[in-house]
């Protein structure tokens, strides 16, 4: 047998593989053809130390490791996501995109809203939730702005004639009012919150004829209500 | 007759629950095999914590072996349990669950190679730093020899993993399963998914390639 034949079946004679009849004379040439005996021991000995390799064990087992992963995994895609490598993560993209996209969804709705909110003063109407798209505009005074940033509380120019008996009729009850002051400065609404309606009547009937400074947002004229609360006190001199 | 195998693991699950704990005998064999892969199949945690305990050394060391790579080792061993979880389902049991296991690990271990080399060069934990720790594992089971013998050993290690990872892939998978996991030419086939004539023709061309690279440490230690 030549020595490339035999070079071609050292693999084969090294793991018992070839028929008996191969096997002799591939033993008979090693025994005379010292390159190919040499170049056989070298393979014996490089498969011996593959073979002779220590085992190698993890440091910790692998097992805690994949029950918890398989936990996570049980929980839903969204955080199996972020232990999964790349090529293994692609099948669960897609159904975790629907909630992340849910969310942004949301978020941004909340940011727009806000800045909307933000950017028109308050109502009355939308202080009753009674929000509608047939009211009045705003700063009209059908749907007055409340005194706040940008919009300034209106400053009286000349108040109604105020009668003696008014505050006498008054007693000492305390009166809440809302009063709405129009694009002009007179006074549009005036209505009584909490007090006696009655004791109350003269009282407001002066404050009907109050006047005001015209109250502006961003340089227009706007109507604006305000609230106040009226008490009478009687104010006695001390005892000596 | 098949020799019960000794597996030692203690699995904590997430819950807190110690599901296996110390040193426990499995009957190996393909009774023992069917009835865990039904009790896996069935849902059992346990069950499958047992599947990983047996597998966990010998799917980490062909790994490593592979890769070069402690870290990349450890990671892959997980995902392969996590195939292997996913996929119970199709294990139609035409060949033994070892061998099946060996095919997930060869495919995982090409998939993460080509990915590796792109991306993740910079963390890699190459075999040839292994830890104290590592290294004792390493000795355990081994003949306890003297300072001197022990860096020779090391050095002898090394060159052969280096030369191990200069060979190509294929050469490098084939080598390890034979050499190093005894499987035989045709679970060799079942595990690369190739037939047996090229698993011979190719495990010859790669024990050539390997005895080219060992050369110089062969002679070496033919000289002295």
């Amino acid at each position: 047998m030549s020595c490339r034949r035999v070079v071609r079946r050292l693999s084969a004679y090294l793991d018992g593989d070839l028929p008996a009849v191969e096997a002799r004379a591939v033993a008979a040439h090693l025994g005379g053809c010292p390159e190919c005996s040499a170049r056989w021991r070298s393979l014996q000995g490089a498969v011996a130390k593959l073979g002779a390799l220590p085992r190698l064990t993890p440091s910790e087992a692998v097992v805690a490791r994949v029950m918890d992963r398989l936990e996570v995994e049980s929980r839903g895609p969204g955080l199996a996501l972020l232990f999964r490598p790349f090529w293994a993560a692609r099948p669960l993209i897609l159904p975790s995109l629907v909630p992340a996209a849910l969310v942004l969804v949301s978020v941004l709705a909340g940011i727009v809203a806000l800045q909307q909110d933000g950017q028109r003063p308050a109502t009355v109407a939308q202080r009753g939730e009674q929000w509608d798209r047939r009211l009045p505009p705003s700063g009209t005074e059908g749907n007055p702005l409340f005194p706040s940033a940008g919009v300034s509380v209106p400053r009286i120019r000349s108040r109604g004639v105020l009668p003696d008996d008014a505050l006498a009729a008054m007693g000492e009850d305390s009166l809440f009012i809302e009063t709405v002051v129009a694009r002009d400065g007179s006074v549009s609404t005036i209505t009584l919150l909490d007090g006696d309606s009655e004791r109350a009547r003269p009282l407001l009937d002066a404050l009907r004829s109050d006047r005001f400074e015209p109250p502006r947002y961003r340089g227009r004229p706007v109507a604006v209500s305000i609230y106040r609360l009226i008490s009478r006190m009687e104010v006695r001199a001390p005892l000596t | 007759m098949s020799k019960p195998s000794r597996v030692g693991a203690e699995v904590v699950m997430a819950s807190g629950e110690v599901a296996l704990r110390s040193t426990e005998t499995l009957a190996a064999g393909p009774s023992a095999e069917s009835g865990l892969l039904e009790q896996c199949r069935r849902g059992d945690a346990q069950a499958f914590a047992r599947l990983v305990a047996i597998h966990e050394a010998m799917v980490y060391n062909l790994a490593v072996r592979i890769l070069g790579d402690t870290e990349e080792a450890r990671d892959l061993a997980q995902d392969v349990f996590l195939q292997v979880y996913r996929t119970l389902g199709r294990f139609e049991g035409r060949s033994t669950l070892k061998t099946w296991i060996y095919r997930i690990v060869v495919n995982q271990c090409r998939n993460r190679q080509r990915w590796w080399r792109r991306r993740r060069r910079d963390r890699s934990c190459p075999i040839e730093d292994l830890s104290p720790a590592d290294e004792a594992r390493v000795q355990s089971g081994a003949e306890p020899d003297g300072p001197y013998e022990a860096v020779e050993r090391r050095e002898r290690t090394r060159r052969v993993q280096e030369a191990l990872l200069g060979l190509s892939f294929d050469h490098r998978a084939i080598l390890l399963l034979r050499e190093v996991e005894c499987l035989s030419c045709e679970d060799i086939g079942e595990a690369l998914g190739v037939p047996e004539g090229t698993v011979k023709s190719r495990l010859a061309r790669a024990r050539e390639a390997l005895r080219q690279r060992l050369a110089p440490l062969l002679d070496g230690e033919g000289r002295t």
